[in-house]
Order: structure tokens, then sequence, then C-alpha cells
């Protein structure tokens, strides 16, 4: 069966940011100098080649713009400048709505408008709630235990729904996400005891990011900076998160919070502050990492919002701690307005990549191995550039 | 016959022969043949310290005759009469063994190739033997051209020629100047318009007071040599031609320049075209864009368009040359489209985008930044076009296995462009005749040598340009026809030209006026004479093929230089016996 070219789907894909990719004539100069490209995973080359043809069924079900870290080298390397550093990304955001079944993600990432107005009505939406179950009992002079402004018990419960929520549209998008990818996007059986065997592949991935630590193994510029600060971003991240969802009430409580949190709070807000600051300041200068020479309004989006997370919360940790209730409290609505909308985006953003890329390292691992016990790998139909 | 003295001298041509060929034993195995007098090895003979070595010898030793062992006359001949004439020797006594091309570059036995060489070089000796002293002719030259073709290359020419004041004959066999050029709107890949790049040239041509342009003309005849041809033209319309009085011009020099043909695209049956009304080819589309529209017969304006290049090129069924022109064309198109209307979606199919010209590796980059979808398909395996569904959002799709990606896919399309090749016109085997030159195995005119005489052709004054050469854009059209014309405008300067000695004479005693001769001679060199009732051959004309020779019966037709004598002594050379021993160590 002959599979239809859609030419029109390059139009689409700009948006995502993939703006240069009509530029590559498939030298496959990308391809060699990729340190995670190889036989079976032939990008950035193949997913070039099938977003300029408007290949939709084959990209969505391929997890080749995941194994991309983005180290930018093949940029760098492309004779025609047709940047396939950001055009993975960008089908990585593509990838991202995809998944997404609800269809939101599709239409954050295509207009900037629509995202900036969905964050700022729900987080009035989350003032006004908050707000009004305030008015039905707390004071403002009152941080803590009884007659408390916002009570950790409250906030606890507040956490959980709405990380519960948010649980139940990643749950559901990973699925998808294993459907495409490992349903459809396979030609041979996957045995089940292969989904056992690799398992480790998915924390391992997700705690040490190693492939893009590899990444820079070539790159002559700077040795392990952008890992660095991208682990440390996000392991005080997943410390926050659970921070948060699991332990809020210790962490909210007076002033004799246990060392044990404390230590892990501060850790978690270094981590988040240097990472934020980090990519905000390359993204302005625009120099010596060519994966942040082209920001997406969404990768804006995201670090300016997860600094102002960042800021209002050691604001408010700050108040607290020198008795200014008042403004603790003010700072703790906003931050939590701030909060609200960023974990519901969470989905349907480019945070999802947080879950999206370990799967999709432990699904590839599993490709692998699957592939290599199929005896008769049948590439005869393709042309081999790398 | 006084005793004459011979000189051999057989080169190394750097390792090309002595690799093989032991030349020291084969110029040692000359020394001792009746008649030498000298025999030398050199490293590069035809080197002006080579040269000037023979020439010295020749006047220090008395030497009446030269054998150059070395590579093939085609090559060097020129060269070595010319060191013969530096000292004095009439140049046809000389005689080229060629144990280049013939010998060393041939074979792989060292002992087998050196006896070879010995057994030319002997022949060689032979012949030379029997060599007479020639003198070549000169022939007045006629400042007048004969241009046949009124398209950018004939016009280039023909302006050229008359700016430098010689009267031009212009045939046009359409009724009107121009060519193909003026059937194209844009030129790729600068966008100048066809149109400009012709008026100009077309009205100057019309009014230049040096140039007689005849339209819807031939020419019928064309007889006689370099510098001095009669031409006769006649008038397309009216009477049938049986019954025209020609127009009787005499000339020096002709250019030819009658351009291409396009294929016909209906004899590549899986494309459609004739059948299905959205497949055009590229000069329907030209058509369309120069009326500034570009729709489907149904009168809407396409969402997808095709590009399909190489149609009827590069293909064994058709023709195995790529048409050169077509990739540029077909980008230009892609713009065009896009340009006209950034709601279409450009696909172009190919098979290797031929991006060899000046700005045409930036053109290409350009379409691709407008978006042209680039889809690369495999020579043996050539796209299918078929009819879509009612459901489907185009009129046509377009199968094929898409090599880049490896995968079959079909391209949606609303308007198909098949980019149409170029070939021989029909009539340039009439031309070809006409004119005494040849054609190849496509029926491109055949140049007298590809790299170093690329507007020549085997008949002295005939000269080639444009497409009718070979497929070619319009930048190497007008080079090529500058090129002629400064070739003309070369001799025409000179007044006279020298006609090479070696042709054939009809004995008169003997030549019976059978007249078998005058239509067996590929060059139309024979005239016969009526008064006389014999066969006369015009030297100038004649390239010395030896046809004549062979066929008269009464073997009235003496071949000057190729003299039965002379070939029967280098047939005897050729088969003497020669002794070579291998030595030790052979390579030095
Ligand atoms: C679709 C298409 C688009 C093109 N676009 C471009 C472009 O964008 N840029 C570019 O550089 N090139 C382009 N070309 C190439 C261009 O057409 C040729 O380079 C150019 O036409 C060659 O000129 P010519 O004079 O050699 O031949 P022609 O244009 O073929 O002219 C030959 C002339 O000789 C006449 N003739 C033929 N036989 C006889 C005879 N027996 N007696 C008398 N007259 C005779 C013909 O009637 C004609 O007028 C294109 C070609 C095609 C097919
Ligand atoms: S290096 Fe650039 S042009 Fe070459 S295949 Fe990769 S993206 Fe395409
Ligand atoms: S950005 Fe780096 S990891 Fe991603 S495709 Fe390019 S070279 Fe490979
Ligand atoms: S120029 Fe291009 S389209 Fe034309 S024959 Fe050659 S390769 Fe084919
Ligand atoms: S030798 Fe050849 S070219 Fe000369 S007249 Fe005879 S047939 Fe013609």
């Amino acid at each position: 069966m002959a599979i239809r070219v859609n030419p029109s789907f390059i139009d689409d894909l700009d948006r995502f940011g993939a703006e240069d990719v009509q530029l590559c004539y498939q030298c496959g100069d990308c391809s060699t100098v990729c340190s995670h490209a190889d036989d079976i995973f032939k990008f950035p080359r193949k997913s070039m080649r099938q977003l300029q043809m408007g290949l939709e069924q084959k990209i969505e079900t391929t997890l080749e713009p995941w194994l991309c870290y983005y180290c930018g080298q093949c940029s760098e390397q492309c004779p025609r400048e047709a940047d396939p550093g950001e055009t993975m990304m960008s089908l990585r955001r593509w990838l991202i709505s995809r998944y997404d079944f609800t269809g939101i993600a599709r239409q954050f990432f295509k207009s900037r408008i629509r995202e900036i107005l969905s964050i700022t009505v729900v987080a009035l939406l989350t003032g006004a709630f908050l707000m009004f179950h305030v008015l039905s009992g707390g004071s403002i002079h009152i941080y803590d235990g009884e007659g408390a402004f916002l009570p950790s018990p409250f906030i606890h419960t507040f956490d959980l729904t709405i990380g519960s929520v948010l649980a139940v549209f990643l749950l559901i998008n990973a699925v998808r996400m294993w459907y495409f990818t490992m349903i459809r996007g396979m030609s041979i059986p996957v045995p089940w005891w292969l989904y056992l065997k690799e398992f480790f592949e998915l924390p391992l991935h997700f705690f040490t990011q190693k492939m893009y630590a590899e990444c820079e193994n070539k790159n002559e510029h700077q040795v392990h900076m952008p890992w660095l600060i991208h682990l440390g971003l996000m392991l005080g991240y997943v410390t926050m998160l659970v921070l948060v969802m699991v332990f809020i009430e210790p962490l909210q409580a007076g002033p004799e919070i246990h060392w044990s949190i404390h230590i892990f709070g501060y850790l978690a807000t270094i981590g988040l502050s240097i990472g934020t600051i980090y990519f905000i300041r390359h993204r302005i200068k625009k120099e010596n990492y060519i994966q942040y020479k082209k920001s997406h309004s969404t990768d804006w989006i995201f670090v300016v919002m997860l600094f102002f997370i960042v800021i209002t919360g050691i604001l408010q940790h700050i108040f607290h701690r020198t008795g200014l209730y008042e403004w603790a409290n003010i700072t703790y609505v906003i931050h939590l307005m701030a909060v609200t909308p960023w974990l519901l985006r969470m989905p349907f953003s480019k945070w999802a990549h947080m879950i999206y890329r370990p799967l999709a390292m432990y699904f590839a691992a599993i490709q692998k191995t699957a592939y290599a016990r199929q005896d008769d790998l049948d590439d005869s139909l393709s042309v081999t550039i790398k | 016959m006084k005793n004459l003295r011979i000189g051999v001298y057989v080169c190394n041509c750097g390792t090309n022969i002595a690799k093989i060929i032991d030349a020291e034993a084969v110029a040692k195995y000359a020394s001792n043949l009746p008649n030498v007098a000298i025999a030398k090895t050199y490293k590069y003979m035809c080197s002006n310290p080579g040269q000037e070595m023979i020439a010295q010898d020749i006047k220090d030793n008395e030497l009446d005759r030269v054998v150059v062992a070395a590579c093939s006359p085609n090559m060097h001949e020129r060269t070595f009469r010319h060191a013969l004439r530096m000292a004095g020797l009439n140049q046809y006594l000389l005689e080229m063994a060629n144990i280049r091309e013939q010998c060393s570059w041939v074979h792989k036995d060292r002992k087998a190739a050196t006896k070879k060489a010995m057994a030319l070089v002997h022949g060689a000796v032979l012949r030379v033997e029997k060599h007479e002293a020639l003198e070549s002719i000169d022939v007045d030259m006629s400042p007048n051209s004969l241009v046949i073709g009124g398209g950018i290359a004939g016009m280039t020419t023909a302006l050229e020629l008359a700016d430098a004041g010689n009267s031009v004959h212009l045939v046009e066999k359409s009724d009107q100047l121009g060519g193909n050029v003026g059937r194209v709107d844009l030129t790729a890949p600068y966008y100048y318009s066809a149109t400009d790049l012709l008026t100009d040239r077309i009205t100057r041509t019309k009014s230049h007071k040096k140039i007689q342009v005849y339209l819807q003309s031939k020419v019928t005849d064309l007889s006689g040599f370099v510098g001095n041809f009669t031409a006769n033209i006649i008038h397309l319309n009216g009477v049938p031609e049986s019954e025209k009085t020609p127009v009787e011009v005499q000339i020096g020099n002709v250019a030819i320049c009658t351009g291409y043909k396009e294929f016909d695209a209906s004899r590549v049956t899986h494309y459609g075209y004739g059948k299905l009304p959205n497949v055009i080819t590229s000069f329907e589309l030209e058509r369309m864009l120069r009326a500034g529209k570009v729709e489907t017969k149904e009168g809407k304006t396409p969402k997808y368009v095709a590009i399909i290049h190489c149609v009827g090129s590069r293909n064994k069924e058709f023709h195995t040359y790529c048409s050169r022109v077509c990739c540029m064309t077909a980008l230009k198109y892609a713009h065009e489209i896009k340009s006209a209307n950034p709601e279409c979606y450009v696909s172009d199919v190919y098979i290797d985008m031929n991006a060899f010209g000046k700005g045409h590796e930036d053109f290409y980059l350009q379409s691709s930044q407008a978006k042209t979808l680039f889809l690369m398909y495999d020579k043996e395996n050539r796209p299918v076009i078929h009819k879509a569904e009612p459901s489907d959002d185009c009129e046509m799709l377009i199968e094929v296995h898409e090599k880049l990606s490896g995968e079959h896919i079909e391209i949606p399309a609303d308007l198909i462009v098949l980019m149409v090749g170029m070939e021989a016109r029909e009539d340039a085997h009439e031309i070809a005749h006409l004119a005494g030159i040849s054609q190849d195995k496509d029926g491109w005119f055949i140049e007298s040598h590809p790299k170093l005489e690329p507007v020549a052709t085997t008949t002295d004054g005939v000269f080639i340009a444009g497409t009718c050469v070979a497929p070619k854009d319009i930048p190497d059209t007008v080079a090529q026809a500058r090129a002629a014309a400064a070739r003309i405008l070369a001799r025409i300067a000179k007044g006279k030209i020298e006609v090479d000695a070696i042709y054939s004479e009809v004995n008169k005693e003997l030549c019976s006026g059978c007249r078998f001769c005058n239509d067996l001679c590929p060059y139309n060199a024979i005239e016969f004479i009526e008064e006389e009732g014999q066969s006369h051959v015009i030297s100038a004309l004649c390239k010395a093929c030896g046809v004549c020779v062979a066929a008269c019966p009464s073997s009235a037709i003496k071949g000057r230089h190729f003299t039965d004598d002379q070939v029967l002594a280098q047939i005897d050379g050729l088969f003497s016996k020669v002794e070579y021993e291998l030595e030790e160590q052979p390579v030095k």
C-alpha cells in the first residue's frame, strides 16, 4: 500500500517551530554527527524526510524525536542550515500534542495567545476560589495553625486533587504513546517479557539523563554544563513536587520544620533557581549553544512561569520565617495562582517530556532488543545513508 | 633510388609507453633496419626539447625521412610535422607509429607489446621510405557566411559576423525568428524575461544591413568547399518544391544552428499525457505562465501541482542522455507557481538534481526555501499517474517509490507538469547529409573534438552551435554561437585557408566515367565534369577516407599519402619477423 504524502504538513509543523525543515536535502551529515542515531533510529535525517513528506502516521509512531537531547551538533553541521536539532524539538512538541487526547496541547503549541489566556483564566479562578474559601474562615494575619489563612490540610487536599487530575491526564496520554509506538509502530511482535527485562531503563534514564551527558562528549565548547544544569533542574523539580504533594503539612508547619524536609526543600530550590536563571539567560543571549538560539513561545512560557513560581515560593518562605504573615499569605495565594495552571498544563506542555522521554528510552531499548532478535531484519527497501 | 637517411624516434611518453614497452629495445631494433641513420628514445618527444632534438638531428645528420613512434597521429602528427618544417624538411616525409593507444595502453604483456611496437615501427620505416614530398594548397576565403536556423544561436552567430562587417545569409524554417526561446516565459535561474532577451536580437537581426533573413525557407543544396561554398535556398510556401527556383548564394563558411525539438510526452504511456486533461508538458505550462494564469483544464486554481523530471530523458527506452535544462526549469516553475499562489503545494519528483551551472545551486536552495517538496525516484522505477477517488481532495495521484525515505508513496496532484527533454529534430539528418557532417546515436551533430573543438565539424568550414549539438541552456548556446562566429571571423581575417595535401586524385587516363565514386563519397567531394565525362575530386573537400580509391573499378583514383605502395610497404613491415627477449629488470 502506498502512503499518501501530505505536502501541507510542513506548514502545520511551522507553528511548532520547524521553520527550516524544507531546506534539508538529505545529505545525512546530521545523522553522522549525532551521538544517538544508529542503524535502527536514523534520526534526524529520516525525521526531516518524514516531516517534509508529511508522513504523519509514521512520525506519530516513532520514538526518534525523544531520543534526541538537543545538543545541537547536527544543526551546527548541517550544510543547508535546516536546523535538524530544532526540528527534532518541534517534533517533540508535535508528539506531545498527538499523545494528548484532549487536543488542548495542540492549541497551546499553535497559539501563544490561547495559552496565555487559559493560564490567566485558571490563575484567576484559583485566586477566586482561594479567596472565597478563606473568606469563610481564615484570617490574613495567621499563617499557620488555628484560624490560618490557608491551613495546610486544606492545601494538601487541594494539591492532591490537582495532582490526581494531572495523573489521569498523563496516564491516558502515556498509554496512548505506548499504543502508538509499541503497537502501531512495530512491524514485528514484541514479547511481553522484554518489558520486564528492560524495565531498569526507565528509572535509569529518568534520574541520570545519561544520554544527554553522552551527547556532549563530542561537543568541544563546554563540557557537561547544559546536562548538569538540566539534571539539577529536573531533580529539583521532582523533589519539590514530592514535597508539595506528600509532605506539604510538615513543610508548611510553623517554625519547627523538620531538618530533613528543610534540607530537601533548600536543595530543590537551589536546583530550580539555578536552572531557570541559566536557561532564561541563555535564551536571551542566544550564544554558545545552538539549542537556545531559537525559542518557541512555549519555551518562554515554560521557563518564565517556573521562575515566577520559584520566586514567589522563596518570598513566601522568607516572609513566613521572618513573621510577616500577611505578606506570606498574599504571596502564597499568588504562588498558588501560578502553580495551579502550571500543574494542570503539564500534560499539554513541554513539561510532559519529563515523562515521555524516559518512557521513550525504555520503549526504544525494548524495540532494539526486539529487532535484534528478529533475524531477518529486512532493510532492503530503504536507502541506508546512515 | 638514392640511399635514404631515416631518423627513428621512440617516445617513452613518461611511463605511458615505457611502462609496458622496452623503448630502448625498440630503438635498437629500428637502428638495425636498412636506411635508418639514427634511432633515439626520449622521455617526452612532443615537448619542446624533443621537437628541437628531431629538428637538430635532421640538420646535423642530413635526415630525409622521420619516423616517430609515440601516440596517435590524431594527437601529435601536427606537432612533429612542425618539427620537420623547422628543419626545412617537407612535412609529409613523416610517419608516426602509434605505440601508445594501439599498443602500450591496450596490452599487459611486456614482451609481446615490445615485439608489436617493433613491428609497428618496422612498418612505419618501410612506409616512410615511399613517402613523397607534398605541398598543401591555399584557397581563397569568401567573407560571406550562411547561418542555418534563426533561434538564439543562429541570430547570435549572424549578428556577431555581421557586426564585424561581413554579409550573412540567415535561413529560418519557420515564419519567425527566436526558435524555442520564444516559447519560454521567464528564464532560469535569474528570471530574465525570454521575450526581452529575444526582442532586441530579433529587431537587430532583421534590420541589420549585412544580414539577409530568409524566413520560411530552407537550404536545399550545399556544394563547394571551405571558403567557396555555394548554397541553394528555397522559400517553403506556395508552389511545390520541385518547381521552385532557388536563390543561390556564395559563402565561405556555414554555421548550423538548427536547435532541438521537445520530446513527445505521449510516448510515455504511464503518464497518461493526452488522456488525462491535467497532465501537461513544460511548454504548455510556459504558455500558461505567459498568459499569467496557472489553472486546470476546468478553470480551477490547482491546490497541488506536481512536476515530474526526466520525461524522455535518462531513460533506456527513449533517450539515455540528460537534457540539462529541465531541472532548473522545473525549479523555476516551482517558484513561479508558488509565488503566484502561495496556497498551492508543489511537489518536485526528480531523479537527481542537475544544478551544475552558475547560480544553479543557489536557485535550488531558493526552491527549498519556498517549501517545494522534493521527492526522489529511481531511474529504473518511474512514477505512474492514476486518477484519484472522488473522496480525495485532489484529482490525480502519482505513485512512486521514494528513494530517500524508502517509502512507496502517492503524491496528490491537480496539475502535473512533465519536464519533456530535448531531442534532435527529425530533419537533422537532412542537414547532416547536406553539409557532410555526422550525427551521433541520438541524432545530435558531432563536433570534431568534444573537448578541444566543440563547434567545428569534420567538414572544414562547417560549424555547429547551440542545441543542435547537444542539449544546453541559453548561456551555453550563446557561448557556442559566439565561438562559432569567432572561428569564422578568424578565417575571414586570414583571407586564405590552407588545405591539407592529403586527398585523392583521379587519374584522367584511367577514369572511365562510371560515376561509381560520386555517390559513395561521404563528404560530397567528388563532382562529375560533364564536358569531360569524368569524375573529379575537389581536393579541399576530400577527407582522404579512401572509399573512392577502393571502389573505383578502373583503379583510377589514388589517395595521396595513402598510395598502394605506401600501404603495402607498411604491411610488409608489420609482418616482419621480430625477435625480442625480456631483460632481467624490465622497469627503468
Ligand atoms: C521547457 C523549456 C524551458 C526552457 N527554459 C530555459 C531557461 O529558463 N533558461 C535557459 O537558459 N534555457 C532554457 N531552455 C533551453 C532553451 O530553449 C535552449 O537553450 C535554446 O532554445 C537553444 O537555442 P537554439 O538556437 O540552439 O535552438 P532553437 O531554439 O531550437 O532554435 C533553432 C531554430 O532553428 C530553426 N530550424 C531548425 N531546423 C531548421 C532547418 N532545417 N532550416 C532552417 N531553420 C531550421 C528552428 O525553426 C528554430 O527557429 C528551455 C528549454 C525548454 C525545453
Ligand atoms: S545535515 Fe541538514 S541537509 Fe543534511 S540531512 Fe541533516 S538536516 Fe538534512
Ligand atoms: S540535537 Fe543532538 S541529539 Fe538531537 S538529533 Fe541533533 S545531534 Fe542528535
Ligand atoms: S536536466 Fe534534470 S530533468 Fe532534465 S533530463 Fe537532466 S536530470 Fe532530467
Ligand atoms: S577519399 Fe573519401 S573523401 Fe576523398 S573523394 Fe574519395 S570518398 Fe571522398
